[in-house]
C-alpha cells in the first residue's frame, strides 16, 4: 500500500509539472505585446531575417538599426530620397517654394493624405513634429530640426524657417509623426511610451511586436503611394547567424541582414538565392593619437607628419580587403562621410600614400628615426625612446584579431614595435578620451548629408576634459579645416559645397591621423523565386535592406506560387511528428522498464 | 526542525540575497559607468542630450545616491525602466521568463528522470554491457560542451534534414492558437530541449550510478535479500530509496539554475529566453536589466538551496535538531 500511494503521488507530480511546462510553453503568448495581431490566412507575407530586436518602436527614444528600419516603414517624410542616388523627391509633400533667401521652404501637402487610422494628415502634424522636437530635443529629429521651426499657412501649407542657412534643406526627412496619437503623450514623459498604436503614414505600420522573436507590419492602405503588393512583413529575430542563413536557404524566411561573410559566396552560389553586399559609407579606420586635445601621453613621434605618412604607406590595405573582409567591400582612400560617394575627392593614384614599406623604411629614416640599438625598433631623432606603440583593440569586434595582426606585422616590417590591449567599446571610449592610447582600430558609418561626420573632425569635438569627451577621435584639429567646415555648413549652393567637403577631405587624408583601411559592406541575401523588385540603395552598391529609406519594400511584387509558402511543416505534420515521438518515448520506456523487470525476476 | 534551525536558515539566504543586490550594482559600474557614451557613439548628439540621458537613466547622481535610489525602488518592488527599451524590467523579464522555464525546465525534468533510471541500473549491475555502455556515453555527454551538440543538431536536424525549423519559440508572424499554438511550440522547442537533455543527463546518470554503488555494498541489502526480498524488491525499497538522495539535492539545486537557463543553447536556437535577454542586456550595457536578471537568478539559486537545507533538516534529524 506504501508504494501504491507513493505511485500516486508521483503520477501527480508528473500530471502538474507536465501541466506546469505544457502551460508555461502555451502560456509565453500572453507575454506578447500586441496590439492587434495580423490576420495571416493567405496573405502575401515577406519575411525578413536579421540579428538584432528592436529597442523599441518609440522613435523619440530608440536607436538601433533595426527600430530605423520599423520608423522608415511607418513614418512618411516630407522629402524622399530617390533609391538610385538619393536625389530629393517630392513625399508628403508634392511641392516645396524657397524663401527669404534660402532661410525658410514652404511645403505644400499632397491632397487627401491620412494617417493609416483614417484620420487626416495635415500641416498641424508636420508643425507639432518639427516644433515639438525641436523643443523637447528628440534623438532622432534634433539634428535636423534643432535650428527649425514651422508654421501652418492652413491645412495642406506649412512653412519652414531656419534661425541658420541650412545647406540641408529643403531635405526634409525627419519622421512625421500623428499629432493625435503623440501630443498626448509628449505632455508626460514621451520616451517611454511604447509606441505600439500602429498608426502611421508610410507603406507599413507597426501591428505586433513580440519581444526577442519577431514583429509584424501591415500595408496601409493610406499609404499616398498606393496600397503596397505585399499584405505584411514579418521581421524574424535570430542570435545564430548560421542559423538565419539557413532559414533562408530553407526557404524559413525570403531575406536575410547581416550574413556571416563565411557565408556569402556559398549562398550567392545557391539557386533562387542572391547575395548582396551594401554599401552605405560604413568604414574602418586606424588611427593615431595626435594628442591636439592636450589630455594624455601619446607617443611623440605620431605628431610627426612623417611618421603618420610612414605608416599609411606601410599599411597593405589590399592585404586588409583581401583577407579580413574577404573582398567584400572596398579598399579605403579618404575619410567616408555618406553613402552617397558624390561627396568623395578623386585622389590621383601618385598622391595617395599607398603601400610600399620601402618608401616607408626610407622616410622614416631621413626624418632621423634610427635603430641605433639594432633590436629591430627605431628610436626617435637622437636616440632615446623607441617607436613602439600602445595598440589598442576592439574586443567587440569579429575582425579585430585579424587586423591587429596583419598590422602589427606591417609596422614591424618598417621598424616600429606595438604593444596590444584588448578593450570593450565602452572602456575604449575612455581611453581615447583620455589620451592614453597611441594608436586603434574603429569604424563610423556616416549619414547621408556629410556634415555630421565632418562635424566630429571639428576642434570644438576636441576632447579637452575627461567628462565632457567630443567625437573627435583623431585627435586631431586644423584651424583651415574648421573655417572649410563653417563655409560647408552654411553653403546653400550643392556643387560648391561638394567642392568644400572634398578640400576638407583632401586635406584630413594628407593628415593622416585616419588610415582608412577599408569601406565595409552589410552583407545580405534574398529569395529571388519569390519576389521581384529587390532595389538597391544608392543603385549597384547600396544594400536591399535597411537601406537610408528602405524603399525596396513598397517596390516588392510576389512572384506568383512563390510567396506565403514558408517552407516549413504543416500543423498537422507538426502535431504527427509530436505525437509519435512522444509515443516512440512512451513504449521505448515501457519497453526498458520490461525488460528491466524480467532482467530482475531473473536475477 | 527547531525553529532556530530554519530562522538562520532563512536568515542566512536572505543576508546572501542582500549582498547579492549590493555586487550587482556595483560591479557593472565597475566594468562600465557610462552606458550613455556606448550606447550612442556615432549618433550625432550634443552633450546636453547626453546629459538629459543620463538624468533619464538615473546615471547623474553618485553612485551612493544611485544605489540608495536602486534601493529604495527595489523594496517597492520596482526593479526599474531598461536603458533600451524603455520598458519596465519586470515586463521584459516575465516575457522572457516563461520561454526558459519551458525550455530548461521541461530539458532539467526528462535529463533527471531519464539519468536516474540509467544510473539505478548501471549501478546495480556494474560491470554490465549496459553499465559499462552507459557509462560511457554518459561521460561523454557529461563532458561534451552543449554548444557544440546545438550546432551540429541544428546542421542536421534543421539544415539537412529539414525536421525542425531554425530556431524560434514558434513561426514568425503565426496567427496560430489553441492546440495548433501548442503543437507549433513544442515543434520549436523539441529540438533544443533534446539538447539540453543530452547535456544534462550523463550528470544525473553518473551521481546515481556512483550513489547506487556505495549503497549496494551496505550490510542492510544483504539482510534484506536475507529476509528472502526479491532483487526487485531489494532494489526499489531499499537500495533506490537510499542512493536517490544525493540525486534529490543536485536536482534541487539544478532547478534553482533553470532561471539562469543557458544562454549558449538559446542563443544558438534564438530561443527568446531569460540568457538571450542576459546577452542583450549585456551589449547595452543595460544596468537596470542586467541587475534583475543577476538578482533573478541568485535568488533562484538561494531559494533552491534554503529549500535543500531545510529538506535536509527534515529529513535528517542530526541536522536540523529535531
Amino acid at each position: 500500500m506504501p508504494q501504491r500511494g507513493r505511485t500516486r503521488v508521483g503520477a501527480g507530480v508528473r500530471v502538474v509539472v507536465g501541466g506546469l511546462l505544457l502551460a508555461a510553453i502555451a502560456g509565453t503568448a500572453s507575454a506578447s505585446a500586441s496590439p492587434s495581431a495580423p490576420d495571416q490566412g493567405d496573405r502575401v507575407t515577406l519575411t525578413v531575417g536579421l540579428m538584432q530586436d528592436l529597442d523599441t518602436p518609440n522613435v523619440t527614444a530608440g536607436f538601433l538599426v533595426s527600430s530605423y528600419e520599423v520608423w522608415n516603414l511607418q513614418y512618411a517624410t516630407l522629402t524622399d530620397k530617390a533609391a538610385a542616388d538619393f536625389a530629393t523627391q517630392p513625399g508628403l509633400a508634392e511641392s516645396w517654394v524657397v524663401g527669404d533667401g534660402g532661410l525658410s521652404y514652404t511645403y505644400t501637402l499632397r491632397e487627401g493624405l491620412q494617417w493609416s487610422d483614417g484620420q487626416p494628415l495635415t500641416a498641424d502634424d508636420v508643425a507639432f513634429t518639427i516644433n515639438t522636437s525641436r523643443d523637447q530635443e528628440w534623438i532622432n529629429h534634433s539634428s535636423i530640426t534643432a535650428d527649425l521651426d514651422a508654421t501652418v499657412i492652413d491645412d495642406r501649407t506649412v512653412k519652414i524657417t531656419s534661425s541658420v542657412p541650412d545647406p540641408k534643406l529643403p531635405i526634409m526627412d525627419a519622421y512625421i509623426l500623428p499629432k493625435h496619437i503623440w501630443e498626448p503623450v509628449a505632455q508626460g514623459d514621451i520616451t517611454t511610451y511604447d509606441a505600439l498604436d500602429g498608426v502611421g503614414s508610410g507603406p507599413f505600420t507597426l501591428q505586433e511586436w513580440k519581444s526577442g522573436q519577431s514583429w509584424t507590419m501591415a500595408a496601409n492602405p493610406s499609404y499616398y503611394k498606393g496600397v503596397p503588393a505585399i499584405d505584411q512583413v514579418v521581421f524574424r529575430v535570430f542570435t545564430n547567424a548560421d542559423a538565419m542563413v539557413a532559414a533562408l536557404r530553407k526557404g524559413e524566411i525570403d531575406a536575410a541582414h547581416l550574413v556571416p561573410s563565411s557565408s556569402f559566396e556559398s549562398l550567392g552560389n545557391t539557386e533562387g538565392i542572391e547575395a548582396v553586399f551594401g554599401q552605405q559609407g560604413g568604414f574602418t579606420e586606424l588611427a593615431m593619437n595626435g594628442m591636439a586635445g592636450g589630455l594624455g601621453d601619446g607617443h611623440p613621434a605620431l605628431q610627426d607628419l612623417e611618421v603618420r605618412h610612414a605608416i599609411h604607406r606601410a599599411i597593405d590595405k589590399q592585404a586588409l580587403f583581401d583577407r579580413v573582409i574577404l573582398g567584400l567591400g572596398t579598399p579605403g582612400v579618404s575619410l567616408s562621410v555618406s553613402p552617397d560617394p558624390a561627396w568623395r575627392p578623386e585622389i590621383p593614384e601618385d598622391e595617395q600614400y599607398t603601400y610600399d614599406p620601402a618608401a616607408a623604411n626610407d622616410a622614416l629614416d631621413a626624418a632621423g628615426y634610427l635603430d641605433t640599438d639594432g633590436n629591430g625598433i627605431r628610436e626617435m631623432p637622437g636616440g632615446g625612446q623607441e617607436l613602439v606603440f600602445r595598440y589598442a583593440e576592439r574586443s567587440e569586434s569579429d575582425i579585430a584579431a585579424p587586423v591587429r595582426e596583419l598590422i602589427t606585422g606591417f609596422l614591424e616590417a618598417v621598424g616600429i614595435g606595438t604593444t596590444v590591449d584588448v578593450f570593450d567599446d565602452t572602456q575604449l571610449t575612455e581611453v581615447i578620451a583620455s589620451g592614453e592610447y597611441d594608436l586603434f582600430v574603429w569604424g563610423w558609418t556616416p549619414f547621408v548629408d556629410p556634415d555630421p561626420m565632418l562635424s566630429y573632425f571639428t576642434c570644438a569635438q576636441l576632447t579637452t576634459d575627461v567628462e565632457a569627451v567630443g567625437y573627435n577621435d583623431a585627435n586631431w584639429c586644423s584651424p583651415e579645416y574648421d573655417e572649410l567646415y563653417a563655409q560647408q555648413n552654411v553653403e546653400l549652393d550643392r556643387a560648391t559645397r561638394v567642392g568644400i567637403v572634398q578640400k576638407m577631405l583632401r586635406l584630413f587624408y594628407d593628415e593622416s591621423t585616419y588610415v582608412v583601411l577599408f569601406e565595409d559592406a552589410d552583407l545580405q541575401g534574398y529569395r529571388t523565386d519569390r519576389f521581384t523588385g529587390w532595389t538597391r540603395q544608392p543603385a549597384e552598391t547600396g544594400p536591399v535592406l535597411f537601406s537610408n529609406s528602405s524603399p525596396t519594400y513598397f517596390l516588392l511584387q510576389p512572384i506568383d506560387g512563390g510567396a506565403g509558402d514558408d517552407g516549413g511543416l504543416g500543423t498537422g505534420v507538426v502535431v504527427l511528428l509530436v505525437a509519435g515521438g512522444a509515443a516512440i518515448l512512451g513504449v521505448g520506456g515501457a519497453l526498458l522498464f520490461r525488460s528491466r523487470q524480467n532482467q530482475d525476476e531473473r536475477d | 526542525m527547531r525553529p532556530r534551525f530554519v530562522f538562520g536558515k532563512v536568515l542566512g539566504a536572505l543576508s546572501t540575497l542582500v549582498f547579492v543586490v549590493v555586487v550587482n550594482f556595483f560591479l557593472f559600474r565597475i566594468v562600465n559607468d557610462d552606458p550613455v557614451e556606448s550606447m550612442f557613439r556615432g549618433r550625432n548628439l550634443s552633450a546636453d542630450q547626453k546629459d538629459r540621458l543620463r538624468q533619464q537613466f538615473n546615471l547623474d547622481g553618485s553612485k551612493l545616491q544611485q544605489f540608495w535610489a536602486y534601493a529604495r525602488e527595489l523594496v517597492s518592488g520596482n526593479l526599474g525602466i531598461s536603458l533600451q527599451s524603455r520598458r519596465p524590467v519586470t515586463t521584459e523579464i516575465g516575457e522572457a521568463l516563461w520561454p526558459t522555464i519551458a525550455l530548461v525546465g521541461t530539458a532539467t525534468t526528462l535529463s533527471m528522470v531519464v539519468g536516474v533510471l540509467i544510473g539505478i541500473r548501471a549501478g546495480w549491475r556494474r560491470r554490465s554491457a549496459f553499465d559499462v555502455s552507459s557509462t560511457t556515453l554518459s561521460m561523454f555527454t557529461y563532458s561534451v560542451p552543449d554548444f557544440w551538440l546545438a550546432m551540429l543538431s541544428l546542421g542536421l536536424f534543421s539544415v539537412q534534414l529539414g525536421i525542425f525549423p531554425t530556431g524560434g519559440l514558434e513561426d514568425a508572424g503565426t496567427t496560430a492558437s489553441g492546440l495548433a499554438l501548442l503543437a507549433d511550440r513544442l515543434h520549436h522547442m523539441t529540438l533544443p530541449c533534446l539538447v539540453l537533455a543530452i547535456a544534462y543527463v550523463g550528470e544525473y546518470a553518473i551521481v546515481m550510478r556512483s550513489s547506487m554503488l556505495d549503497t549496494v555494498r551496505e550490510d542492510y541489502l544483504q539482510l534484506a535479500r536475507a529476509k528472502g526480498l526479491r532483487d526487485v524488491e531489494v532494489r526499489r525499497r531499499h537500495a533506490v530509496p537510499n542512493a536517490v538522495l544525493p540525486v534529490v539535492s543536485l536536482s534541487a539545486l539544478n532547478f534553482g539554475f533553470v532561471l539562469s537557463g543557458s544562454i549558449a543553447v538559446e542563443s544558438i536556437f534564438s530561443w527568446p529566453g531569460l540568457g538571450q535577454a542576459t546577452l542583450e542586456a549585456i551589449r547595452g550595457p543595460d544596468f537596470p536589466m542586467l541587475q534583475g536578471l543577476f538578482l533573478l537568478f541568485s535568488a533562484a539559486v538561494i531559494a533552491a538551496n534554503l529549500i535543500v537545507d531545510l529538506l535536509y533538516g527534515y529529513l535528517d534529524p542530526r541536522v536540523g535538531g529535531r
